[in-house]
């Protein structure tokens, strides 16, 4: 009975499914912890004495600096596109998004080739100026770069996490400070900051994910974190016992940031005492401070959006040179591995998100917290795993061939589905939150009116839940969409030969200092993107007008 | 006996229990009210008897079959028992006649049309099939999602805060007419209300819950 009681509504069906999932979600966890124990080689030894220590100092001032900034950055925006109205907020209510259509990776080329000593604002000023500038004042390629670079295109993680926390609360917070006489600017500080810590400090996590997962900056930059050290020991050396060190270690810094962030954000949850809120009502700027807000607002979309977009639009005008069947087949790749991987992960999100509401809160919660594992651990760590998992699946194959002749020839390693299931791996925490947060909205009494009237889970799920979920499914399907886009280290390490999509090939073209190459493909990857973004924007916004009616 | 619930326990964590051995016995066709404050249990004793929680022990019982005991736990949709929630739970992507004969849809096409036809003429709703949840006051809300709730024929009715979403003006009007309804087919009902005059308006049997 107690069991039971866990189990609750279930119907064993769906409890084996999610069971089959999780398993594959933590295989290649477990693959890199049981390799703790396995011999070191040589290498690591000499990592560990030399370059651990540089992995760990910059991989702390890449986090720590792009958290803090994107913090600052994307509460602060979303503060004021929340609080205040002026000209243009209701685009940039939206458009203050579209910087996370662009690849950090590419933002990083494109800034660095903005600021080169050919770029454009050193000619600028040597041309029109004629100001000598030593470069070194102008060079990105450093930590301070990669963080500059980091939180202009991942602000918006923590931008729209406080945004929607904002939305939810009430006016009468406001106008009561208000009425207590304290100014804006303290009631920013003194309410509204703390009040939404949670959701600023969820945010500038996700942007700490990114970060610590992206492989494209910190290589085109020369700074050696975890990930490039990765790369370097697997492709350049072929050493996977080193990186599988290397990532048991990132696994450990992780371990202790999630742990920081559980204390940050504390066991404090503020919530309010009655139902009826009145959404808090923007105040209409004027004069000055109209000014300044639209400045502000404009100039981070320029800075994170509009000059990227146009020096590869120049780029890709200095290019003309037929490559259109190459960007065209990069285009089709991406365009339809994104679109099934991104089927595959919803689905396997639905049926775990479905048992999840269906078990009990404890149980509910694990799932919800293995889930959204894959996503804090680092591309590269994930591809390791994965790496060891295939290759002991094709020993086990070599066995059956030495021993019943079955003709086999490592038919798993390096193929499409070794590539889908990583990025399932990694994805599937994103495409259950969208799920989990449509079962929270629909609420319990649909699908318990639905058992009364004497039909199963499978039967309502089909009937009920699956037709009510569908804007939720949407938009957790175009993010892993825009996600598995922008993919770049799981790719680069685990594709098929002759494998490109737009990511790796852009990447590859700007590290081999190919640029103008690198932009048509750009392009289309932020275009895509930038799409999705639209659509899952607009959706929510058509819902919300459609409910006022 | 319709019901009969013997020394039912139940807790929602460790700390409180929300039901002590509680016992109830309801005759057929009868209409009993559970009336008590909020967080007395009298929703959970609906939830429990729909089988949407598990007791931690005890035993229910619907027209002499055994529904939940130590052993047993037969799943909402095999109970027959029908439930009008709080807020109605109309599925919002369905259009009236989809709601009713969303629990019927075993039964042919043509029996389907005749049942939905039938209930809301009963609740004075007849030509409402096309209409969408939304489309529909309170009231109507209400009385729709009594039809789809007594259109499989269930055994045993069940109504948790009948009158708690509709205004002042109203409740008298709806109350008259949902018991007419309930005289008319002449079902078994529980009904769970904080107002003890809604309880001694509608039930013939009151049971007091602290």
């Amino acid at each position: 009975m107690q069991l039971l009681k866990k189990l609750k509504k279930g119907s064993p069906g769906w409890y084996i499914l999610t069971l089959v999932i999780i398993f594959f979600l933590l295989l290649p966890n477990f693959n890199i912890i049981i390799n703790l124990f396995a011999e070191v080689s040589e290498n690591w030894e000499h990592v560990r004495e030399y370059l651990l220590i540089n992995y760990f100092h910059n991989t702390l001032i890449l986090i720590l600096g792009s958290g803090f900034l994107s913090a600052l950055l994307g509460a602060g925006l979303a503060w004021l596109i929340i609080a205040y109205d002026f000209p243009g907020r209701r685009f940039l209510n939206w458009a203050l998004i579209l910087p996370l259509a662009v690849p950090p990776y590419i933002g990083a080329y494109v800034y660095a080739g903005i600021f080169n000593f050919t770029g454009p604002v050193q000619r600028l000023l040597r041309n029109y100026f004629s100001i000598t500038i030593e470069q070194r004042y102008f060079d990105l390629m450093n930590l301070r770069g990669a963080v500059f670079i980091y939180t202009i295109f991942l602000f918006p993680y923590v931008y729209l996490m406080t945004k929607a926390f904002l939305a939810k609360q009430s006016s009468s917070l406001l106008e009561s400070s208000r009425l207590l006489g304290k100014s804006d600017y303290s009631i920013f500080l003194k309410i509204i900051l703390p009040l939404s810590r949670g959701a600023i400090i969820a945010g500038s996590s996700l942007v700490i994910m990114e970060v610590l997962n992206d492989y494209g900056v910190v290589k085109y930059f020369g700074i050696s974190t975890f990930t490039t050290a990765i790369f370097n020991s697997w492709f350049g050396m072929g050493d996977l016992a080193t990186s599988v060190r290397l990532a048991v270690t990132a696994m450990l810094l992780i371990v202790v940031i999630l742990f920081i962030e559980k204390l940050l954000r504390g066991g404090r949850k503020y919530s309010y005492s009655t139902s009826k809120l009145r959404p808090l009502r923007r105040r209409q700027l004027s004069g000055r401070s109209k000014f300044l807000a639209m400045f502000l607002s404009y100039s981070v979309f320029t800075v994170a959006f509009i000059i990227p977009m146009f020096q590869l639009i120049y780029w890709s005008i200095l290019s003309r040179g037929g490559n259109f069947s190459e960007v065209l087949n990069h285009a089709l790749t991406s365009f339809f591995t994104a679109a099934g991987a991104a089927a595959i992960i919803i689905i396997g999100a639905v049926i775990v998100a479905n048992t999840a509401r269906m078990s009990s809160k404890l149980i509910a919660n694990i799932l919800g917290r293995i889930t959204i594992l894959g996503y804090s651990i680092p591309g590269a760590v994930i591809a390791v795993g994965i790496l060891l998992f295939m290759l002991q699946l094709d020993l086990l194959f070599d066995y059956l061939n030495l021993y019943f002749g079955i003709e086999t020839n490592l038919v798993l390693s390096s193929t499409l589905l070794m590539l889908i299931f990583a990025y399932t791996v990694r994805f599937l925490g994103i495409a259950f939150n969208s799920v989990d947060s449509g079962y929270d909205k629909i609420g319990e009494s649909y699908f318990e009116a639905a058992r009364t009237l004497g039909k199963g889970v499978t039967t309502t799920f089909f009937k009920v839940d699956l037709p009510m979920l569908k804007p939720a499914l949407l938009s957790g399907y175009l993010l892993v969409f825009i996600e598995v886009m922008k993919e770049l280290p799981l790719t680069l390490i685990l594709r098929p030969f002759n494998f490109d999509t737009l990511a790796t090939r852009a990447f590859e073209y700007a590290n081999d200092e190919m640029i103008y190459r690198a932009a048509d493909l750009s392009l289309v990857l932020i275009i895509f993107s930038a799409l999705a973004i639209y659509i899952i924007t607009h959706q929510r916004r058509r819902r919300k007008n459609a409910a006022e009616n | 006996m319709q019901l009969k619930i013997s020394d039912l326990s139940f807790s929602y964590n460790k700390k409180e229990k929300v039901l002590n051995d509680f016992n109830l016995e309801i005759n057929k066709g009868e209409v009993a009210a559970l009336v008590g404050r909020s967080g007395s249990g009298k929703s959970t004793i609906l939830r429990l008897t729909a089988g949407l929680e598990i007791p931690d022990s005890g035993r229910i019982e619907i027209a002499g079959k055994t529904v939940v005991d130590e052993q047993k736990f037969l799943a909402p949709e095999k109970r027959k028992v029908g439930m009008v929630f709080q807020d109605y739970a109309l599925f919002p992507h369905l259009n009236v006649y989809q709601n009713i004969s969303f629990g019927i849809d075993h039964l042919s096409k043509k029996k389907r049309k005749e049942r939905t036809a039938e209930l809301l003429e009963l609740v004075n709703l007849a030509g409402f099939e096309k209409r969408y949840p939304h489309q529909l006051s309170g009231g109507q809300q209400q009385r729709i999602a009594l039809a789809r709730t007594l259109a499989p024929g269930p055994k045993l009715l069940l109504l948790d805060e009948p009158f708690s979403n509709l205004d002042t003006e109203l409740r008298d009007k709806i109350r008259k007419e949902l018991k007419s309804i309930i005289k008319e087919i002449g079902i078994t009902t529980i009904l769970v209300s904080h107002d003890k005059n809604d309880a001694e308006f509608m039930a013939e049997k009151e049971i007091l819950l602290n």
